[in-house]
């Protein structure tokens, strides 16, 4: 190709076409400068220049030495250059939304937002989140390497950085003498800094090295901000909720000797945790009062109805110990109002363990399903307890039964959501009573957390994962005799011990 | 006696202050508490297993047992310092129930030095990414032993992936070799010791693998699934005809063979979601056990999977599967 490409018809007639369908413009020139051939493209993009001509002196584009004093210029259009930086751009924004955007956790954001800064935007990063008294956590990268988390205190910050998280709202830049343990590099960094602006304050700061596009990192930090914002209420709000929802759960049994509890507790799938069943156990004198029960209504606001019932309870108990006239004074209370229409069905009861080992109860019904007990034998008792609801009328009936547990033997109380628990292989069947008394026969030698979980896991079982009611199960369980204390033998050797 | 036998006893006898003598007795003779764990501990609760896999031991016995097993657990992990390792949160993934296996990673781990939180059994996927969302946890392990929750599994993988929390899994859930955990793109741990070890590394924790799951764009999974109940209502009218014993069962008894037929189906979209007949071939030869120790010959297994087979004429892959089994129980 040794002569001027200005006369087509000495080139190869197929090269000379593949390059006037170029979109990329292409002229070449000689070593004056004078073109010698430019393709469509070039000459749509610069009509002022024709061959023969001068080449301008502003050219842009990519510029290639050809041998023989030959230069060929490749352009494209201004726009194709912003149109990929654009492209490259809203890539990089896109990529941080879908990151930062499954994350509520404010270490987390503050964490990947270091690393994608330094994955495309800058040299190094470092991310700085007050926290109190002067102090703030910082999350730093320099290049490939792995993010580090450190604590600072603000006063060791560079002016800019203070005040940007006192409020400057734009980019500043500044050098950094000392800033190399954070940003790598030289003594003195030269470093931008940007505010994190998260519900319209600044939550943060991000400190970047060899930036190259200022809006690129003003729109990232926007991203930032948004994320750090939904963590930041993410965390405050189920700060409440986790306050909340302590004191409306049921509290674990206190201890009492000679007697074992069991508990298990799964309210309906929801974000909170908390239900409409409650149970409890308090210890009196010479034993212990105890209740199972399930308030109408579901949710939070019958969760809060659960806690006042529970702490009502907690309470009257040092008045009123025997459990049928307690049903009547809580009754009392629903009706005066703190109920708000709701009402109740329970079984309250007292637990005393006896000189000889078992224990007796006192069971009082409240419109509850009546409990079962578990025989030493293997049978399952249903204890015919009845009564009226708890908070319906202000004359209600409620039931009384008495019994005795021999050592080892259980009385088990549980709600609705055990027995009503829809599943099978269709899903649309009850588990019913019957099914969970077959379940229970020969469960006698099971502790009373284990017979507990083991109801739960029965009723969820039978659910195999679909929705379902608050379900709650409580066990007092005579504690057994031990007949003959084990003799351990082996453990009592030199500390060489093979284990098995 | 040994101590091994001791606790044995212990169980055995639902004694729990016995139980705790004899692994607290080890640890102030000098034994590690991490192999008090994984060496009295863990193959005293595989020896229970298998008691209750021989119907040797009722399902009572067997909770009774991993109870008291558990309440060991805590006293031995009792005291563990955290050493800024870092926090681990362990937990059992969603519908499994056993939770000792996954209480005693937590402990070893606590042993370990790691800061631990153990979230108990079924813990539905919803309150794990709840939970990661307010806590910066630094990886969560998830226990599982049962094949037909490697869905929820995957959903846990992806949730955990979504909040950049890296994720091991472990348990027989997961294959013989974890090979359904690289399937749904998990890490895999064998054992505490293998979590423990994994826990330590965090460039191998943070390399992720999408897994190998293209072959349910055929959506027979899916189908599948919704099928269950009209599968098991025809294999169970087919047992009626074909098995006389089930004509004189119990509710009970029946219960618990429309439970078996459900686990069958439950069993083969498990194998149908990893595509591996391995998968479903394994559980039927566990279930053949099961199945005789309680005077169920295994071969009645054919019956519903035969029904099944004509039912799903148009799932070729599913077909492969139950053609696997049905090899299987010929031989």
């Amino acid at each position: 190709m040794n002569a001027p490409l200005g006369a087509p018809d000495t080139a190869a007639p197929a090269l000379v076409q593949l390059l006037d369908h170029l979109d990329e413009g292409v002229l070449l020139c000689d070593d004056a400068g004078i073109v010698l051939y430019r393709n469509p493209a070039a000459a749509r993009r610069l009509p002022a220049v024709a061959v023969g001509g001068s080449m301008p002196d502003d050219l842009r584009g990519r510029r290639v030495e050809l041998g023989a004093g030959q230069v060929a210029w490749y352009l494209q259009r201004a726009s194709d250059r912003a149109s990929e930086q654009a492209n490259d751009h809203a890539t990089f924004l896109a990529a941080t939304a879908r990151r930062l955007g499954g994350m509520l956790n404010a270490d987390r954001v503050c964490r990947a937002t270091v690393e994608l800064a330094v994955s495309s935007l800058a040299g190094a990063a470092l991310l700085v989140l007050p926290t109190r008294r002067g102090r703030a956590r910082c999350w730093h990268a320099a290049g490939s390497a792995p993010v580090r988390q450190d604590q600072v205190a603000l006063a060791a910050l560079p002016a800019a950085v203070q005040d940007t998280l006192d409020g400057n709202p734009v980019a500043q830049p500044f050098l950094w003498p000392g800033g190399t343990p954070f940003l790598g590099g030289e003594a003195t960094p030269a470093a931008w800094v940007v505010p994190i602006l998260a519900a319209g304050a600044p939550a943060a700061a991000l400190v970047v090295t060899e930036v190259g596009d200022l809006a690129l990192l003003e729109d990232f930090a926007a991203r930032v901000g948004a994320a750090l914002e939904a963590a930041q209420l993410y965390a405050a709000q189920s700060r409440v909720a986790a306050t909340l929802q302590e004191s409306l759960l049921p509290e674990p049994p206190a201890p009492v000797a000679g007697l074992n509890w069991g508990t298990a507790y799964r309210p309906a799938r929801s974000t909170m945790h908390i239900g409409g069943d409650f149970y409890g156990a308090h210890p009196i004198a010479g034993g212990a009062m105890f209740f199972l029960g399930d308030v109408s209504g579901k949710g939070v606001d019958a969760a809060v109805l659960t806690g006042q019932v529970r702490h009502s309870l907690r309470a009257l108990r040092r008045i009123e110990e025997d459990p049928q006239r307690l049903l009547h004074v809580l009754n009392d209370m629903l009706l005066e109002g703190v109920s708000d229409g709701r009402f109740a069905t329970m079984v309250l009861g007292t637990a005393q363990p006896r000189p000889g080992g078992g224990i007796r109860l006192t069971l009082a019904g409240g419109g509850h399903l009546p409990p079962l007990v578990l025989r030493a034998d293997g049978t399952v008792e249903t204890v015919a307890l009845r009564g009226m609801l708890v908070g319906v009328t202000d004359e209600p009936v409620f039931g009384r039964r008495s019994l005795h547990l021999a050592p080892g033997e259980t009385c088990l109380l549980f709600t609705d959501g055990v027995t009503e628990a829809r599943g099978g292989h269709r899903g649309a069947e009850m588990y019913g009573l019957r099914r969970l008394t077959t379940a229970l026969a020969g469960c006698a030698a099971m502790p009373a957390p284990a017979l507990a979980e083991r109801v739960e896991q029965l009723a969820m079982d039978w659910l195999g994962g679909r929705e379902h009611d608050d379900i709650a199960v409580f066990a007092v369980r005579a504690e057994p005799v031990r007949t003959s204390p084990r003799h351990l033998h082996s453990v009592h050797q030199a500390a060489t011990v093979t284990v098995s | 006696m040994s101590p091994y036998d001791d606790y044995l006893a212990c169980l055995a006898e639902a004694d729990e202050e016995g139980a705790v003598a004899v692994a607290r007795g080890l640890v102030d003779a000098g034994t590690d508490a991490e192999r008090v764990l994984l060496e009295l501990v863990a193959p005293a609760q595989r020896q229970v297993g298998e008691w209750w896999q021989r119907n040797e031991w009722s399902v009572a016995q067997e909770h009774a047992a991993t109870h008291i097993s558990e309440r060991v657990v805590a006293v031995l992990g009792h005291g563990a310092r955290a050493t800024g390792k870092g926090r681990v949160v362990v937990a059992c993934l969603d519908g499994e129930w056993h939770a000792l296996p996954a209480r005693i990673v937590a402990e070893v781990l606590r042993l370990r030095g790691w800061q631990v939180t153990f979230l108990g059994a079924s813990v539905p996927v919803a309150h794990l990414v709840s939970y990661l969302h307010q806590q910066d946890v630094d990886a969560v392990a998830l226990s599982c032993a049962l094949a037909p929750r490697l869905q929820a599994a995957h959903r846990a993988v992806q949730a955990c992936r979504r909040a950049e929390v890296p994720l091991i899994v472990g348990g027989r859930g997961f294959g013989p070799d974890g090979r359904w955990a690289r399937a749904i793109g998990a890490h895999w741990a064998a054992d505490a010791t293998g979590a423990a070890d994994l826990l330590d590394d965090p460039a191998a924790l943070r390399t992720e693998s999408a897994g190998s799951l293209a072959h349910l764009a055929d959506d027979e999974h899916t189908a599948l699934l919704k099928r269950r109940g009209d599968l098991v209502d025809e294999a169970a009218a087919e047992l009626q005809r074909r098995f006389p014993p089930m004509r004189d069962y119990s509710d009970a008894q029946l219960d618990a063979t429309m439970a078996d037929l459900a686990h069958i189906v439950d069993f083969l979209a498990a194998a149908v979601y990893v595509d591996d007949p391995e998968l479903f071939t394994g559980f039927l030869a566990w279930t053949g056990e099961v199945l005789a120790s309680r005077g169920v010959p295994a071969a009645s297994l054919a019956i519903p999977l035969e029904r099944y087979r004509g039912m799903l004429y148009d799932f070729p892959r599913t077909g492969t599967m139950i053609d696997a089994g049905l090899a299987q129980l010929r031989r």
